[in-house]
């Protein structure tokens, strides 16, 4: 499943809140994927990456033009409304409390767009494989009340993946989540995204989890957000300790940290979890 | 040193069986203290009717023995079936116009002035308008007991809407969702428990309401019952009535708020 996805320029600006002006968050910002791999869209909390990521996805905030300027393209075509090649997987699970499990992952296919291309019972074997893959299938007709934070997102997740999206966009989905879950569901995206591959791009402010996860690392500044480096990493998934340790590893900490210092002195908060 | 179980703490935990002690002593106390006030005379029985007098007009309200016949569940089935007919009519008209302006701004912003200002309105002065437009019969009475309550009810459902967290919006944008089923998948049922909230509020509403919608030309009906025991000062049964009428309310309240709980068990666990 080959897919290209490419922003092109993107400028956006949001109005003040005082109604004098507007503040740029992105400043041309141009970046191409076309590998199905993990992308990491790191930067400080509040610099822009989730703006950049719902351009992707072609979800809006209401009220604004997004992107001020620029292009979304994919597949070469461009893109600036909702499209159906992306799925998204938010901090914010937004699971609905009064449906099971197995209703929370079937939710995409009471929609038009998805009954036109995918039958019942077809829809149905897709929430019972995606169950399994994601480590619940014996959770079927749990309500979200009864599962942990970490079991939630896998429900998202699993609501994300089971539309086979050729884009898979992540908006800090584990940053709300205990260390040791976070893990977990790290080497889960790891699993999932061998088993089907796809062009993920995920969002985080969390140094050691883009080393942990990213075939490239792709690191923001702040106010307004440019790109301020964007390497490769080729040590292969699921990626040691002793790697982490490493030289190498080392290195691309200090370099991503150093960058983002400079980006903003004394300006949002980076995690790196030891 | 701190003492948990001072009076001056919000969260002290109750027991339920400590809860309804005090409550049921407090209903208590003042039953006593008007007892105490009618037999020592303090007041006149015209002005504060004694509660056993009150008691005696309840019986005699409940079966007129001479008569064959029960006063007070002929007036309650009428003021009961009002109710119901406006809460219905309420409902059917409410909650979707309250959806629709919780949904779009734009529909909000066009029809909250012309709603809005209603819920301070004075709707009882409303009843002369009410009376040349739909006269004296039923419609009128219904249609007051409606007006009344889905003034309340509209804000409230919309609110109920807005309330609802927009993750659930965007990712039911992001899912493919159009913006119809946006609403209709993901927010409206995540709005439900505080639209059940406002239709609570709304027949509470009601209740209040009854007496005056029944102020007009009523034969039948709680209100009238307590109108006509006032015109023969029997001012035991205007106490039996509006005791009734607060019981009924009550039990209403409960009843309703029992159902919620049990058709929305999770908004607690969220």
């Amino acid at each position: 499943m080959s897919v290209s996805l490419e922003l092109k320029d993107i400028v956006q600006e949001y109005p003040r809140p005082d109604g004098k002006g507007v503040t740029r968050v992105c400043d041309k910002i141009s970046l191409k994927f076309d590998q199905p791999g993990i992308n990491m869209l790191l930067g400080p909390s509040g610099c822009g990456k989730s703006t950049i990521l719902r351009m992707m996805g072609g979800v809006r905030p209401i009220g604004v033009r997004t992107p001020t300027t620029g292009t979304v393209l994919i597949d070469g075509k461009a893109c600036d409304g909702a499209h159906d090649d992306a799925a998204m997987v938010f901090q914010r699970y937004a699971n609905r409390p009064d449906l099971t499990v197995w209703d929370n992952v079937y939710f995409p296919f009471r929609m038009k767009l998805w009954k036109k291309k995918v039958s019942k019972a077809e829809a149905e074997k897709r929430v019972k494989e995606v169950l399994a893959a994601v480590g619940l299938p014996d959770k079927d007709d749990l309500l979200p009340a009864q599962l942990s934070g970490g079991q939630n997102q896998r429900v998202a997740l699993a609501r994300a993946l089971v539309l086979r999206p050729r884009i898979l966009l992540m908006d800090e989905p584990f940053s709300a989540l205990d260390a040791q879950i976070r893990q977990e569901m790290q080497q889960l995206l790891v699993k999932l995204h061998e088993m089907q591959p796809c062009l993920v791009v995920f969002v985080t402010h969390d140094v050691t989890e883009a080393l942990t996860l990213g075939d490239r690392v792709i690191t923001l500044s702040t106010q307004p957000a440019r790109v301020a480096d964007d390497f490769q990493i080729t040590e292969p998934r699921p990626r040691s300790g002793i790697w982490a340790r490493s030289t190498e590893a080392v290195k691309m900490e200090e370099r991503i940290l150093n960058l983002l210092h400079a980006a903003s002195p004394g300006m949002g908060q980076v995690r790196v979890t030891v | 040193m701190t003492d948990d179980r001072s009076l001056w703490n919000p969260y002290t935990p109750l027991s339920p069986g400590q809860r309804r002690g005090l409550g049921f002593g407090a209903v208590l106390f003042l039953l006593l203290l008007w007892g105490a006030a009618a037999a020592l005379a303090l007041v006149g029985p015209n002005k504060l009717p004694a509660p056993w007098k009150v008691a005696e007009a309840f019986v005699y309200l409940a079966w007129d023995a001479e008569n064959q016949r029960s006063l007070l569940l002929t007036a309650t089935l009428w003021s009961v079936g009002r109710i119901l007919a406006a809460f219905v009519l309420t409902l059917a008209v409410g909650i979707p116009i309250g959806v629709m302006m919780g949904a779009s701004p734009k529909i909000n912003a066009v029809l909250s002035p012309l709603i809005d200002p209603f819920r301070s309105a004075p709707v009882v002065a409303l009843l002369p308008i009410m009376v040349m437009w739909f006269g004296i019969g039923e419609s009128m009475k219904v249609v007051f007991l409606f007006i009344g309550a889905v003034v309340y009810l509209i804000p409230m459902v919309r609110d109920a809407m807005q309330a609802v967290p927009q993750s659930h919006w965007i990712s039911a944008r992001d899912l493919g969702a159009t913006p119809w089923e946006a609403v209709r998948l993901a927010v409206l049922p995540m709005a439900m428990p505080r639209i059940a909230d406002g239709v609570i509020v709304a027949t509470s509403v009601m209740w209040t309401y009854i007496t005056v919608a029944e102020y007009v030309n009523a034969r039948e009906g709680l209100g009238q019952l307590i109108q006509n025991a006032r015109r023969f000062s029997a001012m035991d049964q205007v106490f039996a009535g509006i005791i009734v009428i607060i019981a009924l309310a009550l039990i209403t309240y409960q009843l309703m708020q029992f159902i919620k709980r049990r058709l929305y068990p999770w908004e607690t666990q969220q």
